[in-house]
C-alpha cells in the first residue's frame, strides 16, 4: 500500500471524526441553552439524550445501514451510515456535558448578564459558551475514543456478497488484514498512531488551556479547601492535570449556594408541565425504536412467508442467545468498574504516577483496539486454543470488549475520586478506616454519580464491543473469530451470510428489550444517584 | 412608623431615587418570604438592610434587580415602575461575579458593549478601575488578583454601567477582615464621587460595625413572613470612628432590634 494514501485514509477518518465533534460541540451549546430556558424543552431533551445514551445504537448496526443504503443508495448512503455510527458515538456524552456546565454556572455570573443586558448572543459569547469550555474539553477525550473505536465497522460493511465501503482508515486496515498483508497492516497502524498522538496532544493542550483560562479559580475560591490542606498536598495540586482541576471545580458547583435561581424556576413550573415533556422526550427515543421496528418488519416483508415460520420458531433460541449476550455484558462491565475502581484510585491517590501515566492511558484508550487486535489475534490464537481451546473466542471477545469499554468508568471514577473534599480523605485517615470500609462507606458513594454515568456508557459500548467481535469474517487472513452462541452473531452473520429476514427479526426482539431495560432500569439507577448521593444538582456536575 | 434616631433631629431628605410598594414575595403559596415591603431611598443616600439570617434580604434584593419578578408590588425607579433588568439598578454580588476568562479592563467593559464606541469603552473602563484603586492591572486576570480587587473590579465594572442605584449583597463577607476594612474605608468616597451618576446605594450586611460606619439610613427586616420591622437614621458625620461612643450606641440600638424579641431586656 501506498503512505501517501494510507495519511490520506488517516486524515479523512479522523477528519470525519473531528467534524463530527465540532458538530456535536456547536449544536450542543444551543440545545444546552434552549433547555436551560425552557423547563419543557428540558424535559424532553434530558430525557431524550439519557435514554440515547443507554440505548446500543450499534447494535442495530446492521439494520441502521441498510436503512441508509436501501434509502440515500451506495456512496451516498455508506457515507452518511458511517457518519451516522460515528455521531452516535460522540454525541451524547457531550451533549449531557454541555448541558450539564449550563446548569452549574454560578448564579452570580448569570445575574450580571441579566443585569447589564447581555442579551441572547451577548450571554452566550461572553458567558455560555466560554464556560462550557473546560467540560468539553474534558469531555472529548471519551467520545473520540469512542468514535474511533468503530472505525472499522462504520466504514465497511457487507450485505451477503455485496460489500460496501467508505474511504478511511478503517477500510485499509480491513482490506490489508483481510489477505494477510502485514506490512500494509502495521504502516497503517503506525500512520494512525502518529494522527492519535498528535490530536490527543492537541486535546490535552487545549484541556489545559480551557481549565486554565475558563475554569473557576477554586484554590481562592473554596476557602474551606484551601485552609486545611497540607503543604504536600497543595503541591501535588499544583501541578495537577486539568481534570483535576476540573473535578475541582465541579464539586465547587456543588457544594456552593449558587442554585437558588434554578430552584426558583423549578418551584414556578407545574409539575403536570414536568410530566408532559418526559413523556415526549421518551416518545421521541421510542419513535428510534420503533424506527428500527419498523425497518426490520419492511426487511422480513421481502422475505417469503415459509420463513418466517421458522424466525418466529426460532424465537425462544434467540432470547437465549440475548441472554447469553447479557451476561457477556455484564462480564465485562464487572471487570471494567473492578479494574477501573482500582487503577482510578491509586492514580488519583498516587499523582505522581498519575501525572505521567494519565496522558499514555488517554492516547492508548483512543487508538482504536479494533485496528490492532487483529494483529493480537494472529499473534495469540494459536497458543490460546492450545491452552485454553474451550474457551478460547471468548476471552478474544472479552478482551476486545474490556479495551472499548474500560475507560469510560475508569476516567469517571477518576475524576470523581478527585472531586472528594479532602476533608473526606483525610477523615479516614484520622480515623484509620480501612481500605474496605473507606471503598464502601466513602468513596464509592461519594463518587457514584461519576460511576453511573460511567457505568451506563461502559455498558453501552459493550454492545458495540459485542457487536464487533461475536463475528468478524476474514479477521485474519481467511481466519474468522466468532462465539458459539450469541445474539449479536446472528445479526452480524445474518447479513453477511445474506439471511436478512432472520437479522431483521432478530433486531425487532433486541429492540424490545432494550426499551424496557433502558426504562426500567437505566433511568432509575440515574434517579437513585441523583436523590440519594448528591446534593442538588450534583448529578449534572458528574 | 417613625423614623429613630438617637438625637432626634430629623432634616430634609432630597428626590425619591428607588422606591417599592407592597413588595412580597413567595416561593409557593404557603411560603411567604416577605410582605408589605415598602422603602424608599433619595438622592445622595446610603441605605441598608439589616435582618436575621434567612428573612429575605438577598430575595428581596433580587426582586429589586427585577432578577425576580414580586409575588405582589412595584418597584419604581425617579417614580417609573421598572420591570425588567436594567443597567440603571446595578447589582453587587458577594462573590465570583467576575468573569474568570476576561482581564479586569473586559471584565468592566463588557456592560458597555454595543452601547459606546470601543475607545470610549476602554476609556470609561480606565476611568473606574482608577476610581476604585486599580490602575496597572487593567490586564490581570480575576485569578492573578486577590478576593478584594476582585470585589473592586466588580464595583468597578458596575459604575462603568452609570447605574442611578447600586444594590450590594454582603459585598464584603468573603473578604478577610483587612481587606474589607480598607474597603469600606474606600467606599463611600468611591461611590459617591461627584463623576459618577450614583443616586443611591442599598446595603445589604450581617456587619452592624459595617453597616453603622457606612449608612444614612437602615431598615430592619425581621418576622415570619419578613417585614420592615424598623428604620434608623444614623445621624453622625463622616469619617465616622469606632471608637466614638455614639457610634457603639448605634451598633447597640440595631442590635436589639435583631434580637429575638422574649430574650429582650
Ligand atoms: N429556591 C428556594 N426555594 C424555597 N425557598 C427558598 C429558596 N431560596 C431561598 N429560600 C428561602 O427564602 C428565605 C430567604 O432567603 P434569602 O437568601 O433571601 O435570605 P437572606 O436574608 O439573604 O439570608 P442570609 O442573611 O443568610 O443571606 C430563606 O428562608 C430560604 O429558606
Ligand atoms: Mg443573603
Amino acid at each position: 500500500m501506498e503512505l501517501g494514501i494510507i495519511a490520506l485514509a488517516t486524515l479523512a477518518s479522523l477528519g470525519r471524526v473531528l467534524a463530527l465533534i465540532l458538530l456535536s460541540i456547536v449544536s450542543g451549546w444551543f440545545l444546552s441553552y434552549f433547555a436551560i430556558k425552557s423547563r419543557k424543552f428540558e424535559n424532553i431533551y434530558i430525557s431524550f439524550v439519557n435514554i440515547f445514551e443507554s440505548i446500543p445504537v450499534i447494535g442495530f448496526l446492521p439494520i441502521v445501514l441498510v436503512v441508509f443504503i436501501t434509502g440515500l443508495g451506495g456512496t451516498l448512503g455508506v457515507e452518511v451510515a458511517a457518519d451516522f455510527l460515528v455521531f452516535d458515538a460522540i454525541v451524547w456524552n457531550i451533549w449531557i456535558g454541555q448541558y450539564q456546565a449550563f446548569k452549574t454556572i454560578p448564579q452570580p455570573l448569570i445575574e450580571v448578564s441579566e443585569n447589564y443586558n447581555f442579551g441572547w448572543w451577548g450571554k452566550m459569547k461572553s458567558l455560555y459558551i466560554p464556560f462550557s469550555y473546560p467540560r468539553v474539553s474534558s469531555d472529548i477525550f471519551p467520545s473520540f475514543a469512542d468514535a474511533l473505536f468503530y472505525i472499522m465497522i462504520s466504514e465497511v460493511f457487507s450485505v451477503g456478497i455485496t460489500s460496501y465501503k467508505a474511504f478511511g482508515i478503517g477500510t485499509l486496515i480491513v482490506q490489508a488484514t483481510s489477505v494477510g498483508d502485514l506490512n500494509s497492516v502495521y504502516e497503517c497502524l503506525g500512520v494512525l498512531a502518529i494522527g492519535v498522538v498528535v490530536i490527543t496532544l492537541a486535546f490535552g493542550n487545549f484541556s489545559k488551556y480551557a481549565v486554565a483560562k475558563y475554569g473557576l479559580n477554586t484554590s481562592t475560591e473554596i476557602k474551606r479547601h484551601v485552609r486545611y490542606w497540607r503543604p504536600h498536598i497543595r503541591k501535588w495540586r499544583a501541578v495537577g492535570s486539568p481534570t483535576f482541576q476540573f473535578a475541582q471545580y465541579t464539586t465547587k458547583m456543588r457544594t456552593g449556594r449558587e442554585n437558588i435561581q434554578s430552584a426558583m424556576t423549578k418551584v414556578r413550573t407545574s409539575r403536570s408541565f414536568e410530566r408532559t415533556g418526559k413523556y415526549i422526550g421518551t416518545a421521541i427515543a421510542w419513535l428510534f425504536l420503533v424506527f428500527i421496528g419498523y425497518s426490520s418488519i419492511q426487511v422480513m416483508l421481502s422475505v417469503p412467508h415459509s420463513l418466517w415460520v421458522s424466525y418466529f420458531a426460532q424465537t425462544p433460541n434467540l432470547l437465549y442467545q440475548m441472554g447469553i449476550d447479557y451476561v457477556r455484558v455484564l462480564v465485562v462491565t464487572v471487570i471494567s468498574f473492578v479494574f477501573a475502581v482500582s487503577l482510578g484510585y491509586y492514580l488519583a491517590v498516587h499523582r505522581r504516577v498519575s501525572i505521567a501515566s494519565l496522558p499514555i492511558i488517554q492516547t492508548i484508550s483512543a487508538f482504536p483496539a479494533p485496528a490492532y487486535f487483529p494483529l493480537v489475534f494472529a499473534a495469540t490464537a494459536p497458543f490460546l486454543a492450545h491452552v485454553i481451546p474451550f474457551a478460547e473466542t471468548e476471552i478474544f471477545v472479552m478482551i476486545l470488549c474490556f479495551l472499548g469499554t474500560f475507560y469510560y468508568v475508569f476516567f469517571g471514577f477518576w475524576v470523581g475520586v478527585r472531586a472528594i473534599p479532602v476533608e473526606f480523605l483525610e477523615l479516614t485517615q484520622n480515623y484509620k478506616i480501612g481500605f474496605f470500609t473507606k471503598m464502601r462507606r466513602i468513596i464509592i458513594p461519594a463518587t457514584f454519580p461519576y460511576l453511573v454515568t460511567g457505568l451506563s456508557s461502559t455498558i453501552n459500548s459493550a454492545w458495540g464491543g459485542l457487536a464487533v467481535a461475536e463475528y468478524w469474517p476474514n479477521i485474519f487472513g481467511n481466519q474468522t473469530l466468532q462465539v458459539h452462541t450469541g445474539m449479536m452473531k446472528v445479526i452480524s452473520a445474518g447479513l453477511v451470510n445474506g439471511n436478512i429476514g432472520l437479522a431483521a427479526w432478530t433486531s425487532l426482539l433486541f429492540a424490545v428489550v432494550v426499551g424496557v431495560y433502558s426504562i426500567v432500569f437505566t433511568r432509575n439507577l440515574m434517579d437513585l444517584a441523583r436523590k440519594k448521593y448528591v446534593i442538588e444538582e450534583g448529578i449534572y456536575a458528574a | 412608623m417613625n423614623t429613630q434616631t438617637l438625637n432626634g433631629s430629623s432634616e430634609t431628605l432630597g428626590e425619591v431615587q428607588l422606591e417599592c410598594k407592597d413588595l412580597a414575595y413567595s416561593y409557593s403559596a404557603s411560603h411567604v418570604i416577605f410582605k408589605d415591603i415598602n422603602i424608599k431611598t433619595y438622592t445622595d443616600e446610603l441605605v441598608a438592610i439589616v435582618g436575621p439570617s434567612g428573612t429575605g434580604k438577598s430575595t428581596l434584593i433580587r426582586v429589586l434587580a427585577n432578577l425576580i419578578p414580586p409575588t405582589a408590588g412595584h418597584v419604581f425607579l425617579n417614580g417609573t415602575e421598572v420591570k425588567t433588568p436594567s443597567s440603571r439598578i446595578s447589582l453587587v454580588h458577594q462573590s465570583i461575579a467576575t468573569f474568570p476568562w476576561m482581564t479586569s479592563l473586559d471584565n468592566v467593559k463588557i456592560v458597555l458593549r454595543n452601547k459606546v464606541k470601543d475607545d470610549e469603552a476602554t476609556e470609561i473602563a480606565k476611568k473606574m478601575i482608577t476610581l476604585v484603586g486599580l490602575q496597572g492591572h487593567e490586564d490581570d486576570y480575576p485569578k492573578e488578583m486577590s478576593g478584594g480587587m476582585r470585589q473592586r473590579i466588580a464595583i468597578a465594572r458596575a459604575l462603568a454601567a452609570s447605574p442611578t442605584i447600586m444594590l450590594m449583597d454582603e459585598p464584603f463577607v468573603h473578604l478577610d477582615e483587612l481587606t474589607a476594612n480598607t474597603l469600606r474605608g474606600d467606599i463611600y468616597s468611591i461611590l459617591f464621587n461627584p463623576e459618577n451618576e450614583l443616586k443611591s446605594v442599598i446595603l445589604v450586611s450581617h456587619n452592624l460595625h459595617e453597616v453603622v460606619q457606612l449608612a444614612d439610613r437602615v431598615y430592619v427586616m425581621g418576622g415570619t413572613p419578613a417585614q420592615i420591622i424598623n428604620e434608623i437614621k444614623i445621624d453622625l458625620p463622616r469619617p465616622r470612628l469606632e471608637e466614638e461612643p455614639v457610634f457603639y450606641e448605634y451598633v447597640k440600638m440595631l442590635y436589639n432590634d435583631l434580637i429575638p424579641k422574649e430574650s429582650k431586656g
